[in-house]
């Protein structure tokens, strides 16, 4: 934390307000109004937008179901790229928190508000209960152990729990009611909903918004601090007297409850809980979102799940590649190298270039700004 | 049907399950323990040897993928069994020898956590290759002919020939490989190397090649396990990660490096399944998941991993 936020500046000898301390200031304003600003915009962009939509030929379930992942994906990436533990069972927090919203929704109350609000609660408590045994261990036993707890929710709630869970079949009974008994999340938004979209979106963007503060304090308080202190050497973090073994803890738990929100989220989203919410893919998918778009960052993973899902939902449906406004044809039946694709990718960004796209992105900025003689602006 | 005979079905049947989960981890276990390396791409390996032996032994008509597209709709040599024996384990050693010296000597000094990722990476590369070619169909592996049928055992009854030649072949390959690591002079090198790989090459010994070598055994077992897996189930794109995950938890609990350990954790693993699915079948697949949880928390060097290993 730097000492010259204008909120220390500011000659009060008073202790400054609660609105003063949560409202943003500075350059956590300015990523913030950015980011609203994108939010609001790319829906438009994804599907109305002229030339541009055409190329991309989004559309807008897929646009919300974009952020959730992204949440997900930041949310994964705090673990990760901040405090440098390889989880491969985040698909228990995200199935988990689904599954437990969905079934709120059915036996209690569909209220979307109190179903994501469910949803991270099921999602902190599984990641304390898991990340507090797998943590005993380090590296790939870490990785192993949350990967075995992953498949454990899975097979359980694939037969034992079957009669809950809805087994193979996924839990079909998910009911969502209108937002604060108001507003139906499947209406259009009024006045702007030609251009925004339905009021799911504009949950889900607002969501994402809130979360993505979240978490940007959380890193930038000193406690996140010590997260990347354990990354960097967690040796010296113990030795200068950092329970690092408590941080850890709450990383994995941070983590678990923005799986836990994207995960409520998600069930919003389908109106239905799969089955393979819970399988150890999801947790490989959610690992290969965050390290393409850049672990380490806070935007990159949000990029890594929009290009992810983008490529899954968008290019596999793709029949041939063709050069843009032309008529030569690349490859034929393009879409189905669309996970070869992202594989193949994958590869080359952890070999070559572990900053992922938005670190190469940050690096060729640097470079402009270093020709323009500029000087960078902190790390962002 | 008495206790006694359903306990040693469930047994027998446990030894059999836990023989394909052997063969993987073996190669896995001292991968990890000589190497260090993390090999999330050694159910990749497993599927390759799997689709190599089938096409080596039978002639598969396709359904589905690129290569019926192309007009080769039906694939396979129709070799036998033998043959197929013989060529995946070559096959997937070369393989091997190509991961070793491109993807593993890339990353031998990069933390563990990159390991995983690229090998985690390529083994997805490597099941959308096959998805793409082959198909996501589920092909049937027939069992060779000469192992085909029942045979009939004292106290169990009737079963299945081709489970008893797994499990000896298994038992052929580990003790092979045991002999190999304890009472050869490559195995020597690579146990010293194991404990201080520095040492070794200031005596003047070159590791390279040592190392090439245990990353090429330890594939070619994944790959022969694949082949006479192949049998037992179907063959189909998954597999090879639907082996992964319980591969490195029996690598895991019988002790990183270990082949013993391997082998207990292995039957052990197969043991526990084979008596969920006549007990309780919904549990099945929770039991090992369950086992391995408590071993690694009550001894996390596993159970026959030495204390200096673990990290």
């Amino acid at each position: 934390m730097s000492g010259d936020s204008p909120a220390a500046s500011e000659d009060k000898p008073e202790d400054p307000g609660l609105a003063e301390i949560f409202f943003p200031h500075g350059k956590e304003l300015r990523t913030m109004g950015l980011t609203a600003f994108v939010l609001v915009l790319f829906p438009w962009l994804f599907t109305e937008a002229p030339v541009v939509s055409g190329f991309l030929q989004g559309y807008h379930p897929l646009a919300s179901l974009i952020l959730i992942w992204g949440i997900f994906a930041f949310g994964f990436d705090i673990l990760l790229g901040y405090t440098g533990l390889l989880s491969f069972g985040h698909a228990a927090f995200w199935g988990g928190a689904a599954y437990a919203a969905g079934i709120f929704s059915d036996m209690y109350l569909g209220q979307p508000l109190v179903m994501v609000g469910f949803g991270i609660l099921v999602g902190v408590l599984l990641s304390w209960v898991i990340g507090f045994i797998s943590l005993r261990r380090g590296g790939i036993y870490f990785a192993i152990l949350t990967l075995a707890f992953g498949q454990m929710m899975f097979y359980l709630s694939a037969a034992p729990l079957g009669d809950i869970t809805g087994g193979e079949n996924g839990f079909t009974g998910v009911s969502v009611e209108p937002l604060l008994g108001m507003f139906d999340l499947g209406a259009e938004l009024p006045f702007v909903g030609e251009f925004i979209g339905t009021w799911l979106y504009g949950f889900v963007a607002i969501t994402t918004l809130v979360a993505l503060a979240l978490a940007y304090r959380i890193l930038q308080s000193p406690y996140g601090i010590v997260f990347k202190a354990i990354r960097e050497n967690e040796e010296r973090a113990e030795f200068v007297g950092l329970n690092v073994w408590r941080y850890k803890l709450m990383s994995f738990i941070i983590s678990g409850g923005f799986a836990g929100l994207a995960g409520g989220l998600y069930a919003i989203h389908q109106q239905y809980v799969p089955l393979s919410s819970l399988n150890w893919t999801v947790s490989g998918d959610i690992v290969i979102m965050t390290v393409l778009g850049g672990a380490g960052s806070l935007f990159g993973p949000l990029f890594g799940a929009a290009l992810y899902k983008y490529i899954q939902n968008i290019i596999s449906g793709m029949g041939e590649l063709v050069i843009p406004f032309t008529d030569i044809v690349l490859i034929h039946d393009f879409g189905v190298y669309w996970h070869l694709l992202l594989g193949v990718v994958f590869v080359v960004i952890v070999w070559a270039a572990p900053d992922g796209i938005w670190g190469m992105i940050q690096s060729v900025r640097d470079k402009v700004n270093d020709v323009l003689g500029r000087t960078k602006d902190g790390d962002s | 049907m008495s206790l006694v005979t359903q306990i040693l079905t469930i047994l027998l049947n446990g030894l059999q399950n836990g023989a394909i989960y052997v063969l993987v981890a073996m190669g896995l276990s001292i991968i990890l323990g000589t190497l260090k390396f993390v090999n999330f791409a050694h159910g990749a390996l497993y599927l390759i040897g799997a689709y190599v032996g089938l096409l080596v032994a039978h002639e598969t008509q396709l359904t589905g993928g690129k290569l019926s597209e192309w007009g080769y709709s039906t694939v396979g040599l129709d070799a036998g069994f033998f043959a197929a024996l013989i060529v995946v384990p070559l096959v997937v050693i070369v393989i091997g020898f190509a991961m070793e010296r491109t993807v593993a000597q890339a990353f031998y000094d990069r933390p563990d956590t990159d390991q995983i990722l690229v090998t985690f990476g390529l083994a997805i590369v490597v099941q959308e290759l096959f998805h793409i070619m082959f198909g996501s169909q589920s092909i049937q592996f027939g069992q060779p002919d000469w192992a085909g049928g029942h045979i009939t055992l004292p106290m169990i009854g009737n079963y299945p020939q081709w489970r008893l030649y797994v499990i000896a072949i298994t038992a052929v390959l580990v003790v092979l490989v045991f002999l190999l690591i304890e009472f050869s002079d490559f195995g020597l090198v690579v146990k010293a190397g194991t404990l201080d790989a520095e040492m070794v090459e200031l005596l003047g010994i070159r590791l390279s090649r040592p190392y090439l070598l245990v990353f090429g055994i330890g594939a070619a077992l994944a790959g022969i396990a694949g082949v006479v897996g192949g049998p037992l189930q179907v063959v189909n794109p998954d597999i090879g990660m639907a082996i992964l995950v319980p591969a490195f938890l029996v690598v895991v609990i019988g002790g990183v490096g270990s082949i013993a350990g391997a082998v207990l954790g292995g039957v052990l693993f197969g043991i526990i399944e084979s008596a969920l699915i006549s007990i309780a079948p919904a549990w099945s697949q929770i039991g090992i998941y369950v086992l391995a949880v408590i071993i690694l928390l009550a001894r996390p060097q596993g159970l026959l991993g030495s204390e200096e290993v673990a990290p």
